[in-house]
């Protein structure tokens, strides 16, 4: 039917459609606004808490969203009474060594089952591939066990060392190594290069966007981190600001006002690094939902 | 041009590591479900006792009860809910980009710090009692009332995950054919008939997609009420990997607890197979 319209009722059909579409651009951003709501309120909410002063009451009807006496109070006690300092250090260490190790191990063992040929090389590109199938609350026990008998509780080791050998990890790095082209390393092994070389001098470099890619999930895992360092570690003094956050809600109940300025505390860096890469984490979401 | 030791070179520590802390940890949790250990004294082999003390044990089936509650509530609602908000991120407005990103962030938020955001969200005085106070509806206890906490804790899943399906979604929105929807147009339709007649067929393996995920997440959920309910208020929102948790580093419970984390591994490898059998009935999904 569309291939015998008319020119004139064409015409007509595109005014009402372009009417139409007028008319839903005020809808589109009235539930685009109604939705960010929803996702925005905790958050403002959280953030007037932590200015508010002593006189403010934190919960009221109608709830007070701009402090009536407003004061950076309670970041400076927060930082004084707890030690929130030390919880962010502690995080960071965490953070740095839960992205470095996996994109070690990731890359490393994705190389060999990308580029070369070798006895059952399939066979490990499936094993690895099939553990993400193993549920981790079956393994959380016996995992903690084996990390019991070597020794490694109480040590940052005994957190980041479990889940250092991403599966999926491997497989983005391998999806990003069988893209390069062969004449590449052939040439760099006629140059003399040696294995290692090779990897390390030719290859990477050619992987660095799926390195980048690796680095902002494993980022968002190591600093959201909460379960193993709540299992593992013992003292207070190694706390990520997870757990630390996680102890203080029992100790501090009372103190609404310094748990709001610790929860920012602990947001900020992902906020940071979220708008300063946003591409690339966009990038990051996507390779790890549709390719995962 | 490689030997054949180069492979091993490479493949050896990483592969140590999947042995030590997936693959072993696999079995062994099979094994350690027969026993009763408790670490400070050596297994003890049991055979079947776990299980039989599980399937009469009260607070297993309450936690199960509960389990599946949540995921009754979460699930239905990722899985359409996302379909709306991926076709309102996928217009050509001014700032979508930014609306992407504000929908995208909570997913990022730890779970500890989501959790304090919304214990003051359901306070009895908090926002969300107000927002409801307007509309002449008197005051929950969200998070106090047994009956009212499992549907609180959805609430917070679905704000944390919305954002996360929709990028699935959005995706698959944006490999549908744009000439699908102007044909249609030229035939008359409207906004809706086009979403029911292209955009809901067209999505329909993501559909399964996310179903099959956000079943996985809910069944598996206990961060989440362990750091905002603790479980509580009496056992009211203990799921079962809650229970598993609680049995195994607070009781030191740690065959029992593995052979309920076996049972609902058993439970979820059902109902993933359901599923299986739903989408390779459906040719197209």
């Amino acid at each position: 039917m569309s291939q015998v319209q008319t020119g004139l009722s064409r015409s007509k059909v595109k005014k009402s459609y372009m009417k139409q579409r007028s008319f839903h651009t005020g809808t589109t951003y009235f539930f685009l606004l109604l939705l960010s709501c929803f996702t925005i309120i905790p958050f403002i909410w959280t953030v007037s808490i932590s200015f508010k002063g002593v006189n403010d009451p934190i919960f009221s009807m109608p709830p007070q969203i701009i402090p009536g006496h407003f004061t950076l109070e309670n970041y400076a006690e927060v930082w004084q009474t707890i030690p929130i300092f030390h919880y962010f250090l502690n995080s960071v260490v965490l953070t740095i060594f839960g992205v470095i190790l996996p994109l070690i191990l990731c890359s490393v063992a994705a190389f060999p089952l990308a580029r070369m040929k070798f006895k059952g090389r399939n066979f490990i590109f499936i094993l690895i591939l099939s553990t993400m199938m193993i549920p981790p609350e079956v393994t959380m026990i016996p995992v903690y066990l084996i990390i019991y008998k070597l020794g490694l509780i109480g040590t940052f080791a005994g957190v980041i060392i479990p889940g250092a050998l991403s599966p999926l990890g491997v497989f983005l790095m391998r999806q990003a190594f069988l893209n390069i082209p062969r004449e590449i390393e052939e040439s760099a092994i006629i140059d003399g290069a040696n294995v290692w070389q090779v990897f390390w001098r030719i290859m990477l470099p050619m992987v660095k966007p799926m390195l980048g890619t690796l680095a902002i999930l494993s980022f968002i895992a190591a600093w959201n981190n909460f379960l193993w360092p709540l299992l593992v570690l013992q003292d207070q003094g190694m706390y990520p600001l997870t757990v630390g956050l996680y102890k203080l809600q029992g100790t501090f109940v009372t103190n609404t006002r310094l748990v709001a300025a610790g929860a920012l505390i602990a947001l900020a860096p992902i906020i940071i690094v979220f708008i300063s890469l946003q591409k690339y984490f966009m990038e990051a979401a996507y390779s790890s939902s549709v390719k995962g | 041009m490689y030997r054949p030791r180069h492979p091993v070179m490479f493949l050896f520590v990483p592969l140590l590591l999947l042995l030590v802390f997936t693959l072993l940890p696999g079995i062994a949790a099979l094994g350690l479900s027969f026993t009763d250990y408790n670490v400070l004294q050596p297994a003890k082999w049991v055979g079947f006792a776990n299980y039989i003390h599980a399937l009469s044990d009260p607070k297993f089936w309450r936690s199960l009860l509960n389990t599946v509650y949540y995921w009754i509530l979460v699930t239905p609602i990722l899985v359409v809910f996302p379909i709306f908000v991926a076709v309102l991120a996928n217009q050509k407005v001014k700032g979508i980009r930014v609306f992407r990103l504000v929908f995208y962030f909570p997913v990022l938020v730890s779970i500890v710090v989501t959790a304090i955001l919304w214990r003051w969200m359901f306070n009895v005085d908090g926002i969300i009692n107000f927002v409801l106070s307007i509309f002449g509806i008197n005051q929950i206890q969200w998070l106090s009332d047994p009956h009212w906490v499992i549907p609180s804790l959805a609430i917070v899943t679905i704000w944390q995950g919305f954002g996360y399906y929709s990028l699935f979604y959005l995706a698959g929105l944006q490999s549908i054919p744009k000439d699908l929807y102007e044909a249609a147009e030229l035939d008359g339709a409207g906004f809706f008939k086009k979403q029911f007649h292209i955009t809901i067929p067209m999505l329909r393996p993501i559909i399964f997609f996310v179903a099959v995920i956000s079943t996985l997440g809910a069944f598996k959920e206990f961060t989440l009420m362990l750091t905002m309910t603790d479980g509580g208020p009496l056992g009211a929102s203990t799921t079962v990997v809650l229970m598993v948790f609680k049995e195994a580093f607070q009781n030191l419970q740690m065959g029992y607890a593995s052979a309920i984390s076996f049972i609902l591994f058993f439970i979820i490898l059902i109902l993933t197979l359901v599923n299986q059998k739903l989408i390779d009935r459906n040719p197209e999904g």
